[in-house]
């Protein structure tokens, strides 16, 4: 099957599937780089949509055709079929709501069910929201498989590039690897408390200290 | 192409169609797939469609439909479903040559067949399909692409129903229960005879097919029998397969997999420590010293790491002596292989390494005395957290200057570090000397090391030495123990290298301040420390972090060593010279750092030297003046300039005038009260002149806060240090102090009171005359008479501040009153308050939340009575207070107070509550006498309805001597009359 026909462009470009509960906050994340356009209220994503994202490394410009496709429906559309040819991927999850954290492990058998051995992203999104339910040091999924983990705040674009940077690297095999500008980002909405978030990420540094937890239940209850 | 198939093509497509087209064919879709003859549709198309778009929406649409209507399909429908895409898994071959084979599509078109045959398993294995997994074995002879979709097919099973790994609905819990137990009974045996064989006659020809095997079959060990796979058959085989050479590093990580998988099964340790002995685990040692980045590596190193954790867990768990000897035995053969991977390998993500080296460690604490293997298990040990908790240098620089990368890092790791140092402190416990013996030559190490990371490792080695010391004793310390006694003087005359970068600066000092305890008996040294403060390892250290904890810590070092540094304060003045000027030329802007480390540490510590009374008188007098004259004359200065600074200015000269008052209120800590009123009255006459400049900034400046604060607190403590010659300034002081104060200054200005009043107690009484009644018109202007409402929820900041005010006006009146000052209440300035202020007084004793609280105010009521009311029937000193105490404080505090059921006698509180009201009823009838009964018996006990009989046994309590009688009598009284009301209410 050939990919879909996209515009082509003559730079390198990568299938990119984003994934995740529905309400995660997908579509905002992707929107934040002002190529795509910027929406405001939540309106649940139908089947897919694809934005393509620029990116300007070191090595030359790079291109993220970002599959961001619905979270929601059961049996509609084509689901895990949009899967298909993907070249990496990123799973949302939503830190101020436990359950899409634990529906992750989901997602991510059905992406590798599809796509075999693509480098794979787990991102926390709305770590700006004061009354987060995933801790930091609650995270652990990453580890088991093998995933890269960053937390995000779509609304406050905190570590926006971070994910592509890192897709970007294992897709080029280039550990040094950089952005040389940054992409535009629509302003942020919210500011992040800095502090508070370096706490998270030292939960985060010690949390890999220790062990896992025997069953995935453990970190929520 | 047909319709559908076209249909299906386009809406896989994106970008370049047409979007009308597009919604076009994904409505043609969703009609196709709600047509009842859906199935057949789906089958035919999987048949003969080559598209695998087509393939794929095949079969997730036959999945979905198998999803939703399985319970509604007709029999016929689902032993069609069922037969055909068994065939399709099975390569069962239909007479068409046209026909597709959906087995030899690409790998997402397969795991999707595997999900069909998954779902049929759960609607209908065992009970409608019970021969589904023999029915395919007898295919597998069919060869690799057979064998590969048998193992997608259990993979998926795995997936979608057993493994623990996904959320379950209760639903599916038991269905998984119920395929479990049907294939442990029916197949299972026959599964891994399978998986055994495929394995032995692939494993040359097709490495690959062998691993997908093996990876297969590790996900079941853990819930079939342990037997089928830890086997005289199945063990050599997976070890043959790791240990050849020539084999694909895949398919002996895949073996490694399955071995970790029989080790890390749930079993009884009884069982389980002969499992771990029959492995000969010793055999794959050999691995981990290849490749790091290698999979078979990291694989082997999981299994080693894994094996360890569940000989520990045995030997923790097994407590005969044979049992307990196995594992220790199994335990030092793969700990050096273990220490190995956590030295040299990428550590197993499920493994944690102190978590495993706490529980090995703990293993050794009750033993006697460690072997010399296990000698050599602690240092491996140590080496691994010396190891784990280097800065990576690529951060140096970060680190360094402290930049947001360096700040991150620096943050990860002091976390990251915790519990490798709780690890450090155990190991230490257990094996004092071998730690510090490790300690010493890793810092003998970094000082010679010529590598790369050097800067990294004395940062690490110093750390580790740091972080030692925290668990041992003072005495341990004094002494020198083990090979401190030698550690220590290194650490004082060695040349670091990396000196100049913050954190070895850093925990360098921090280092020199922990083990001062040693340095205090070896006095010898001192001079070594106070280089090391003094230098550009120190307070003179170019990096501004560095040079500014110096400061601090130096001061704590002083605190110390205070009288043995005498002989070195010419040399430590002399160092410290240029700081000093710094400091108090420095202007605001660049002060960057406030708080504790603003700077003013090293006025402290200077101050305690100087004041000490080895000094002599002479010298002390030259030193201070040395220090005071320049900072007085900062302030006068910085009193002109502020004057007519411009307002953005303003705030400049202000914060410098702060820093000078600041400073001097440090320098004075170091002179005590007998020293500079006593023996050395020059120098109280310093500080005195001081006093005065200072009390011209609340002249010039009463109203601007951080001023007049620190101003305060340097009366606080010129109150300590000049005691009573403070006197003579008092009156102006606290004139510019009340001078337009605010409520919250208000309080600040009754803590100084209280502290003057316990401080000097009744000569304070003239000043108290004069400030008494100004303050209480501030007080009572902004306070209801009744007191504030002590109700819970929010409150305003703005009543957040007077509630402040009345508890510190509580205390101030109980301040007042226990020290025999009462009669500042009486004079004819104050009288005009007396009214509100025993109505307040009154109202917090009987109501105010805090029982603290009411506690004081039944005590200041103790006192005055005392103080006001003379013998019972002699003329009254304060008109109408005796009426008002027998009438108001005795029966609403001492008895409706006390009846309310919220007065708690259980509380701790509330009983030492009811002990003062007591002594009060106590008091009253020793100053009021028959007054007093007769005003109990005719009004207030009636009021409440005690009975006669009992009214008149509590007045025979009263006049007796036993007060503790009265108590328990009242008490039980109080009980008594709670219990009969309530019985009136219900009646009523």
């Amino acid at each position: 099957m050939a990919l879909p026909n996209q515009q082509t462009v003559d730079y390198p470009s990568f299938k990119l599937v984003i994934v995740g509960d529905g309400g995660t906050g997908k579509t905002t994340f992707v929107k934040r780089h002002l190529t795509g356009e910027f929406e405001k209220k939540y309106e649940p994503t139908i089947g897919v949509e694809v934005h393509p994202l620029d990116f300007f490394t070191n090595c030359g410009k790079i291109r993220f055709y970002c599959w961001d496709t619905a979270g929601q429906e059961k049996f509609g559309g084509l689901r895990d079929g949009y899967y298909i040819h993907g070249q990496c991927a990123i799973i949302m999850f939503d830190v101020t709501a436990r359950l899409t954290y634990k529906n992750v492990p989901t997602w991510h058998r059905d992406l590798c069910r599809v796509c075999e051995n693509i480098p794979i992203v787990l991102c926390g999104n709305k770590v700006d929201v004061k009354n987060r339910q995933v801790k930091a040091k609650q995270v652990t999924f990453h580890r088991k498989k093998n995933l890269q983990y960053y937390e995000i705040s779509a609304k406050s674009n905190y570590n926006f590039e971070k994910p592509f940077l890192y897709l970007a690297r294992k897709l080029a095999g280039d550990q040094n690897l950089h952005f040389v500008e940054s992409p535009a980002l629509a302003p942020p909405e919210v500011h992040l408390d800095i502090a508070a978030q370096q706490q998270n990420e030292a939960d985060l540094a010690a949390a890999a200290a220790q062990p896992l937890p025997d069953d995935d239940d453990d970190a929520f209850e | 192409m047909d319709d559908l198939e076209q249909a299906i093509v386009i809406s896989f497509e994106t970008g370049a169609v047409d979007s009308a087209l597009k919604s076009q064919a994904v409505t043609y879709c969703q009609q196709i797939k709600e047509t009842p003859s859906i199935c057949s549709i789906c089958i035919e198309k999987l048949w003969f469609s080559k598209l695998v778009q087509v393939q794929f929406w095949c079969l997730q649409t036959l999945q979905d439909v198998l999803r939703v209507k399985y319970g509604s399909m007709s029999l016929d429908e689902q032993s069609y479903v069922r037969k055909s895409v068994f065939s399709m898994a099975c390569l069962e071959v239909i007479d068409n040559e046209n026909a597709g084979r959906v087995v030899e599509g690409p790998p997402f078109v397969k795991n999707k067949l595997a999900q069909v045959l998954a779902t049929l398993i759960y609607y209908e294995y065992p009970l409608i399909w019970s021969s589904v997994f023999l029915d395919f074995m007898l295919h597998l002879c069919k060869g690799a692409v057979v064998i590969d979709m048998f193992c997608r097919v259990l993979n998926a099973l795995d997936d979608e129903l057993i493994s623990l790994d996904y959320p379950r609905t209760p639903e599916e819990i038991s269905v998984a229960a119920r395929v479990k137990d049907a294939m442990r009974q029916q197949c299972v045996p026959q599964i891994a005879r399978a998986w055994y064989d495929i394995v032995s006659m692939y494993k040359n020809s097709d490495p690959d097919l062998s691993a997908t095997v093996l990876d297969c079959m590790r996900r079941f060990v853990s819930w079939i029998d342990i037997g089928l796979v830890a086997n005289d058959a199945f063990v050599p085989l997976l070890f043959e397969l790791i240990l050849s050479d020539g084999l694909s590093e895949q398919v002996r990580g895949a073996a490694a997999g399955c071995v970790l998988a029989m080790v890390s099964k749930r079993m009884d340790p009884q069982s389980k420590l002969p499992l771990l002995q029959t492995l000969q685990i010793s055999r794959v040692f050999g691995l981990v010293s290849g490749d790091v980045d290698s999979d078979l590596v990291s694989k082997v190193s999981a299994l080693l790491t894994g094996y360890a954790v569940e000989v520990l867990e045995c030997h923790k768990r097994l407590n005969s002596e044979d049992t307990k000897a196995v594992s220790m035995d199994l335990l030092n053969e793969v700990l050096p292989s273990v220490f190995y991977v956590m030295q040299k390998c990428e550590v197993d993500s499920t493994f944690s390494i102190v978590q495993f080296l706490l529980g090995y460690v703990s293993t050794l604490k009750g033993l006697p005395a460690l072997k010399e293997k296990q000698l050599l298990h602690i240092t491996q040990i140590l080496e691994v957290i010396r190891i784990q908790i280097c800065y990576d240098p690529m951060y140096r620089n970060n680190l360094n200057s402290l930049d947001k990368t360096g700040l991150e890092e620096e943050d990860r790791m002091s976390e990251f570090r915790k519990d490798l140092f709780v690890l450090l402190r155990t190991v230490g416990r257990v094996a004092p000397e071998v730690t510090q013996h490790f300690i010493r030559n890793s810092l003998a190490n970094a000082v010679e090391s010529s590598s790369e990371s050097n800067v990294e490792e004395v940062e690490a080695a110093l750390s580790l030495l740091y972080s030692f010391g925290e668990s041992m004793t003072e005495e341990a310390m004094k002494t020198g123990s083990g090979c401190l006694s030698e550690l220590i003087p290194m650490l004082l005359t060695t040349q670091f290298p990396g000196h100049s970068h913050r954190l070895v600066a850093l925990v360098y000092l921090e280092n020199i301040t922990r083990y001062m305890k040693f340095i205090q008996e070896n006095s010898q040294y001192i001079p070594n420390v106070l280089g090391a403060f003094l230098d550009d390892r120190g307070l003179h250290h170019q990096n501004f972090y560095v040079s500014r904890r110096a400061g601090y810590l130096f001061m704590r070092v002083v605190k110390l060593l205070k009288s043995k540094l005498v002989p070195f304060i010419d040399k430590i003045l002399q160092n410290l010279q240029d700081t000093l000027s710094q400091l108090t030329t420095m202007n605001f802007a660049s002060r960057e750092l406030t708080g504790t480390e603003d700077g003013s540490h090293i006025f402290e510590a200077i101050g305690i030297i100087i004041g000490l009374e080895d000094v002599p008188a002479e010298k002390q007098s030259d030193y201070l003046s040395l220090l005071l004259t320049p900072l007085c004359q900062q302030i006068e200065a910085g009193l002109v300039q502020a004057k007519v600074a411009s307002s953005e200015d303003f705030p400049v000269k202000i914060a410098n005038i702060q820093f000078a008052i600041v400073a001097i209120n440090a320098l004075s800590k170091g002179f005590n009260e007998r020293l500079v009123t006593a023996s050395r009255p020059g120098i109280g006459l310093m500080f005195k002149q001081t006093l005065d400049v200072l009390l011209r900034v609340l002249i010039e400046f009463p109203k601007v806060e951080p001023l007049r604060s620190k101003v305060t607190s340097f009366i606080h403590r010129m109150v300590d240090t000049l005691g009573s010659a403070v006197f003579p300034y008092l009156p102006k002081a606290l004139e510019q102090l009340l001078a337009d104060s605010e409520p919250k200054e208000m309080v600040g200005f009754m803590v100084l009171l209280n502290q003057l009043i316990c401080k000097f107690n009744s000569a304070l009484h003239d000043i108290l005359e004069e400030v008494y009644p100004v303050v209480a018109v501030r007080i009572f202007n902004v306070i209801p008479r009744d007191g504030l409402p002590s109700r819970p929820g929010a409150v305003t900041e703005e009543m957040r501040e007077l509630i402040e005010l009345q508890r510190m006006l509580y205390t101030f009146l109980h301040v007042i009153a226990t020290h025999d000052l009462s009669s500042v209440f009486l004079t004819p300035k104050s009288r005009a308050y007396l009214d509100p202020m025993m109505q307040l007084v009154l109202n917090t004793s009987c109501n105010h939340k805090d029982i603290t609280v009411r506690k004081a105010c039944v005590q200041i009521f103790i006192k005055l009575i005392k103080d006001w009311c003379a013998e019972p029937y002699s003329e009254e000193k304060v008109p109408g207070f005796q009426n008002f105490v027998i009438e108001a404080f005795a029966t609403n505090c001492c008895l409706y107070s006390v009846l309310d059921k919220s007065f708690n006698f259980s509380d701790a509180n509330t009983h030492a509550l009811f002990g003062e009201i007591i002594t009060a009823q106590k008091v009253m009838y020793e100053k009021f006498g028959n007054t007093f009964l007769m005003h109990l018996m005719s009004k207030s006990f009636p009021s409440a309805h005690i009975p006669q009989d009992l009214a008149e046994q509590y007045c025979q309590k009263l006049q007796g001597n036993d007060i503790r009688s009265l108590k328990s009598y009242y008490q039980s009284l109080i009980e008594n009359l709670r219990l009969q009301q309530n019985g009136s209410h219900v009646f009523r």
